[in-house]
């Protein structure tokens, strides 16, 4: 589950550990200093609204998807617990018709809680399967629609369904003298939060999240099926945020279908990306500052401009110092934050990430030289491969066969297909009619993740990298796959793959950062770290020099060698295809129309006249 | 029958409204990919706009005139302040900048003018009815109706005889080529932003006729119509966004008076589980706009 126990289990517990210090010590600290009742409930609500804001930073950080709903996950929270929460006593003047005898049921709050948390998860579960069978990815206008349509439906539902939740006017209220008493289960639920958003991010699930967060293709291309890590984000989301709403309605005592609506979720989300939405420090960081900037902003309102012993007089500041400055300032931190900070205050700037850094001593580079990995001879077949689309036909019954002890060419004029035919067999296409076949395995119209877990891994052609992770965790991301699905593969550690992809300097350096050529390299690297049979490679040296494109020749057959993959290739550069390859089909308009050996292409009549033009030799 | 008839009829008054609106929120996702949660703010604005104007003694004739024209200088002000600061950000960010502001007027309306409800004086023919036949029909609605197609007539030509509705289509179909070819991408966001803010206004005139009244939340009641709307059409397709706009408007009549008693008032939330039930089951045949991704 945790791929490196010390950096993914023991530092975020101590950085949870720090962070949740920081913030109660924070919060005491302001109560102290201030004293009254007023203050103490600020500080208790902005310990809950942590809560609720950390969890909605595990879906929306770690899977990128934007989520309007989570609030609304809390108002169905929110009622449960108050129904069964609730003495019968205090129930029976405001819905002592309830259906299904909610009138007199009263279970105590950890009880309810429980009850809350599993009603939640059933509702979310459904919502779950509506998002993965809209296809929800990071940026898609379904995800927004699907989540706002639970906020709403929750809460007309809660205006409504006068009978069970009191409507709009009378609510829900707790007895008096019920309500939450103490701190403690408030703290408790807190750390245990901080805690598994830290854990979940660091695990092998969180990081597949954070590759289809930053490319849902590359991601499913990579052998991940960003659907179910999406899935298990949101349940893990909305278990924190169902216990949280719990303890908003315990706390506050009562609930209306007010409580869990627009405003809430403004504020949660103001919280979220000030603050930085991919990280647990970035919420928390967004939570404190929100709430401390609200107060001032309110005692600033209603107090005129004196507060915390700070007087403006003389200035004539009226017109800015009023009721209702809070929500302005709310508003104007969305839109202000959006326009020059959409990633909040520290990105995803982590604590324990950060101590983690400080104290790391220099890793030893790997001393072993990667030996050539046993070859099993392993054939891929594409047979009468025919693509539509609309009324061109881009492939017109394509055959190829390659075997995995060879590295294998695919050169053809612009608009050939080489690229669709790569697109079919790895999932991408659909083909209309046709067969694609790794060994005994068929792989026609298997989705993309489960073809690069049978051993079919591509690279792009314009790539696409994780752009916002590390090298490192480039490689890593697909070398938990192949520990995961591809046990039987032969695949070397991720330093040792760095390392050989001549990657080592810039290990720790964020995929973006990287120059053309290394990327390029980053991409074959990612691709070789999941073990594959066969690597298809998507022009590897568009956008090269000469010197690099022959420099790459060695590249891909080390890697290859080194994980014991075939290799079929595409590409323009002729010296580089020829350089590199036993074999060559070369494909135009659709089909096949030579193949051999580099030699025999390149003085066929058909591919000369198609390709090569005056090119070839004279 | 006859019942539904008049549904229908009074479906297709209110419809028009939410036609305008939707087509306002679809032309500025063509050109930005931006789904403008703050498009009822428009509505919020000139509301106050007619508050003001109806105190110092106007009529709704001038005041009608004057709604369009602060709606379209608001929806402008918008682009200029913020949506022109986050062209081309992610769809993240687009997202949570129009939900801002839409918080954000409504808050600087709490601040200056204060959370009651401001009211005016509805025009004194609001309620009349002539029937044809056993049908009683809101000379309101006829009004509304009549002025729709004339606005929509009017916008169609705009879209197919002027350079700048063709530069909007083109940017609409595809905004890096429509650059490439030439078109001036500023002009185009503004240009479909004025238009975006003139539907608002003439679809905020019977909004505020019918409602008589204005506050800082009032926005999002048209904002909700006018989004819902524009995705039942396609989000990208201003054919789609009209014809969503005239169906939510037959479906919410129909759905209040065929309901069941307590759920006729979740008639809005079943509007919306429709729509999210549309995206999760045909989230390709919905969306025209969502090109395939090339790889």
């Amino acid at each position: 589950m945790f791929p490196e126990l010390r950096r993914d289990v023991a530092f975020p517990v101590v950085g949870t550990l720090v962070l949740f210090a920081l913030l109660v010590g924070g919060g005491l600290l302001y109560s102290a200093l201030q004293d009254g009742a007023a203050s103490d409930k600020l500080v208790t609500s902005m310990f809950i609204d942590a809560i609720m804001v950390i969890g909605i930073q595990i879906y929306i950080g770690n899977t990128g998807v934007f989520s309007f709903g989570h609030v609304g996950f809390g108002a169905i929270a929110g009622y449960t617990f108050a129904l069964f929460a609730i003495a019968p006593a205090a129930k029976a003047t405001r819905i002592a018709e309830a259906p299904f005898g909610l009138a007199d049921v009263s279970t105590g709050p950890v009880t309810a809680t429980v009850i809350a948390v599993g009603v939640t998860l059933v509702i979310a579960v459904i919502v779950g399967i509506g998002l993965a069978r809209s296809g929800a990815r990071s940026g898609a206008v379904a995800a927004t629609v699907i989540t706002l349509a639970l906020l709403f439906v929750a809460h007309e539902v809660a205006r409504s369904w006068v009978a069970v939740t009191g409507g709009d006017r009378a609510g829900l209220t707790f007895g008096i003298g019920d309500t939450l008493g103490s701190r403690m289960p408030i703290y408790l639920v807190l750390l245990a939060t901080i805690l598994v958003a830290r854990l979940f991010a660091q695990s092998r699930s969180g990081r597949f999240a954070h590759a289809a967060r930053e490319d849902d293709l590359a991601a499913r291309a990579m052998g991940i099926n960003p659907t179910v890590q999406q899935t298990v984000a949101l349940l893990v989301s909305v278990v924190v945020v169902a216990v949280a709403a719990s303890l908003r309605v315990y706390e506050v005592g009562s609930i209306l279908p007010g409580l869990f609506f627009f405003n809430y979720t403004l504020l949660t989300l103001v919280m979220l990306v000030v603050g930085g939405r991919n990280s647990v420090s970035g919420a928390l960081l967004g939570v404190a500052v929100i709430t401390a900037a609200r107060e001032l902003a309110r005692r600033l309102g209603s107090e005129g401009y004196e507060a915390f012993g700070v007087g403006l007089d003389g200035v004539p500041l009226d017109w800015i110092f009023r009721e209702g400055l809070p929500r302005v300032v709310l508003g104007l931190a969305m839109v202000g934050f959006m326009i020059w900070r959409p990633n909040g205050l520290i990105d995803d700037w982590e604590l324990d990430g950060w101590l983690r850094n400080r104290l790391r001593r220099a890793d030893p580079r790997p001393t072993t030289r990667l030996e050539a990995a046993p070859k099993t001879r392993t054939e891929l077949v594409a047979t009468d491969v025919i693509v539509d689309f609309g009324g061109f036909r881009a492939l017109d019954g394509a055959d190829m066969v390659a075997a995995s002890d060879e590295i294998v060419g695919l050169i053809g004029p612009n608009g050939a297909g080489k690229t669709t035919l790569v697109n079919v067999m790895t999932g991408m296409v659909e083909p209309s009619t046709g067969k694609v076949r790794l060994g005994e395995k068929d792989l026609t119209r298997a989705p993309s993740h489960e073809i690069a877990r049978a051993g079919l891994v591509r690279t792009f052609q314009n790539l696409r990298l994780f752009s916002s992770l590390t090298v490192r965790e480039n490689v890593e991301i697909s070398w938990l796959v192949a520990s995961r699905h591809r046990p039987a593969s032969a695949v070397p550690g991720i330093d040792e793959i760095v390392d050989a992809a001549g990657l080592w300097e810039h290990r720790d350096r964020r995929a973006s950062e990287l120059d053309y050529g290394n990327s390029r390299r980053l991409e074959l690297a990612r691709a070789a770290a999941l073990g594959p049979t066969f690597l298809l490679l998507d022009e590897p040296t568009s956008g090269m020099s000469d010197e690099e494109s022959l420099e790459m020749i060695t590249q891909v057959r080390h890697m290859a060698s080194v994980v014991g993959a075939g290799v079929l290739v595409i590409d323009h550069d002729l010296n580089f295809i020829t350089g590199i390859c036993d074999r060559i089909y070369c494909l135009d308009q659709g089909a096949v129309i030579a193949s051999g050996t580099p030699d025999e292409v390149q003085a066929d009549a058909q591919v000369r006249a198609a390709y090569l033009g005056s090119m070839g030799p004279t | 029958m006859t019942e539904l008839i008049q549904n229908v009829i009074d479906g297709l008054g209110r419809g028009s409204i939410y036609a305008l609106l939707a087509l306002g929120v679809a032309v500025i996702f063509g050109v930005m990919h931006l789904l403008n949660f703050a498009h009822g703010e428009l509505i919020t604005v000139s509301g106050y706009a007619a508050y003001a104007a109806f105190s110092s003694g106007w009529s709704w004739f001038l005041v009608a005139p004057l709604i369009i024209v602060v709606s379209i200088v608001s929806a402008l002000l918008i682009e200029r302040v913020a949506f022109s600061r986050v062209r081309g950000a992610s769809d993240f960010t687009l997202v949570l900048t129009s939900f801002g502001i839409h918080f954000l007027v409504s808050a600087v309306f709490v601040m200056y003018v204060g959370a009651r409800v401001k009211t005016f004086s509805e025009p004194g023919w609001i309620a009349d009815t002539y029937s044809i036949g056993p049908i009683a029909v809101e000379v309101f609605d006829t009004v509304v109706i009549a002025v729709t197609i004339v606005t929509l007539l009017a916008t169609v030509a705009i879209l197919q005889r002027t350079m700048f509705g063709l530069a909007l289509r083109a940017a609409a179909e595809d905004f890096d080529t429509a650059r490439l070819m030439g078109v001036n991408s500023d002009r185009v966001i503004r240009g479909a932003f004025a238009l975006s803010g003139a539907l608002a206004g003439i679809a905020g005139i019977f909004w505020l006729m019918r409602a008589g009244n204005t506050a800082p939340s009032a926005g999002i009641d048209p904002m909700l119509k006018g989004v819902l709307a524009a995705l039942i059409g396609g989000l990208g397709s201003m054919r789609g966004a009209v014809l969503g706009g005239l169906a939510l408007g037959v479906a919410e009549v129909v759905l209040r008076s065929q309901l069941p008693g307590e759920a006729a008032a979740l008639t809005e939330g079943v509007v919306f589980a429709l729509i999210a039930l549309l995206f999760i089951f045909r989230p390709q045949g919905l969306i025209s706009v969502a090109h395939a991704e090339r790889v």
